[in-house]
């Protein structure tokens, strides 16, 4: 009987580690969050990429690097279990995939284009456009969680929103971006390191 | 005369059935096609892939899973998981649970749909059999195509033809434990290529 009691108390409590702010309390994240975006000239971090299938037994799990140079430099560059890397730069997202090199002119893409935007606020945290997402803040055990659901309907057959962890500082240390059929890419950063003068070189191709 | 006669005797070698000009030589009936590859539901099948499509060429990542006794699902995602487009594959149904709008046509979704239905059937009747060095030949029909498996004795070829010429190959390497660790899809009528290479764990 004890333990009944036990695990319907960790059950309800379980349910209960995330909680809806109050609107004080976002209204506070999000100026936290928008003044630590605004003084990030740099970020360096590790990243591990979850994709999850539902059919699937084990999440995928791809795992590399990321770097961002304000106001609009980002390379992601995947280390294992292959080579692979794209570099957002001058309008242009070059390709190094195992070597073999491409380029797509992001200046006539608009899709790329709205990609790169999303890419460097979803790194930095700062999505919060209420004109073009639904915004919920939640509390979780130590950080603070916020849905961002795109309100354009030809944006959320890709994508049905964004859920970004943030951590005390206000500092972004996990995105999930889920599909409307439920399943989702997930990445969790590690090593993140904010304004340190990154080397040039990495962002060349 | 003598050049008629000549082109008769190319006319006749251009006509020659698929067999025949590959110098295949017939055999007595063998036992019929097994395809391993795609064969166990308790394996995530997980491919880098590179498709050069004309003068185009983009990677991703190709996912397998058998999900029922005649079920597959296929997936395939861009590196940084959006996903490009998933099928379902059950016995003869297809169903295309998604795909991305400017992949969305119908051209393209059939030569895939008949790409991958070949890599993941796994029993089909030997029609005849041949042999040509180390290899024995399968011919078989999948929906109403005419197949050559080459067996060494694991699969390590496909080729579609017509009844005279190659228009795809499939070719497996480095396998091990009936995983094919490298598969090339090669199409000869179209400019089109799949390279995948296992990152399953």
């Amino acid at each position: 009987m004890h333990k009944l009691v036990y695990i319907l108390f960790f059950t309800v409590f379980a349910t209960h580690a995330q909680t809806q702010m109050s609107t004080q309390e976002a209204a506070a994240l999000k100026t936290k969050v928008k003044a630590l975006a605004s003084t990030t000239q740099t970020i360096s971090s590790d990243f591990i990429q979850y994709k999850h299938l539902d059919f699937l037994d084990n999440d995928i799990e791809t795992s590399g690097k990321l770097a961002f140079q304000a106001p609009d430099l980002v390379k992601w560059e995947y280390l294992a279990p292959f080579k692979y890397s794209v570099l957002f730069k001058n309008e242009t997202l070059f390709i190094n995939d195992e070597g073999n090199k491409s380029n797509v002119d992001i200046g006539s893409n608009k899709m790329f284009k709205q990609l790169n935007k999303l890419i460097i606020s979803s790194i930095k945290g700062d999505m919060f456009d209420e004109n073009e997402f639904s915004i919920t803040y939640f509390h979780t055990d130590q950080n603070s969680l916020v849905y961002f659901s795109p309100k354009d309907k030809k944006f959320a057959k890709y994508i049905q929103a964004f859920h970004i962890t943030f951590n005390a500082k206000g500092d972004v240390i996990e995105v999930k971006m889920l599909e409307p059929s439920q399943d989702y890419t997930k990445i969790v950063f590690s090593n993140k390191v904010l304004n340190q003068t990154l080397d040039n070189a990495i962002f060349t191709n | 005369m003598r050049y008629l006669l000549i082109s008769i005797c190319f006319i006749f070698v251009g006509c020659a059935s698929f067999p025949k000009k590959n110098n295949f030589v017939p055999i007595a009936a063998t036992s019929n096609i097994n395809n391993p590859y795609f064969a166990n539901p308790n394996q995530d099948y997980i491919y880098k892939a590179n498709i050069e499509v004309y003068d185009n060429a983009f990677g991703g990542i190709f996912i397998v899973k058998k999900i029922g006794d005649q079920q597959h699902r296929i997936v395939f995602t861009t590196e940084m998981g959006n996903k490009l487009f998933d099928f379902t594959f059950n016995k003869d149904a297809f169903t295309v649970n998604y795909i991305l709008d400017d992949l969305n046509k119908k051209i393209l979704i059939n030569v895939l749909k008949k790409d991958f239905k070949v890599l993941i059937t796994e029993h089909l009747i030997a029609e005849k059999s041949y042999v040509i060095t180390n290899e024995i030949i399968k011919k078989t029909s999948l929906d109403n195509k005419t197949y050559y498996y080459f067996e060494s004795p694991e699969i390590s070829k496909i080729i579609r033809a017509n009844s005279h010429k190659e228009k795809v190959r499939f070719l497996f390497s480095d396998l091990n434990d009936n995983i094919a660790q490298h598969i090339e899809i090669i199409h000869s009528n179209i400019k089109l290529k799949i390279n995948l290479k296992s990152i399953t764990k």
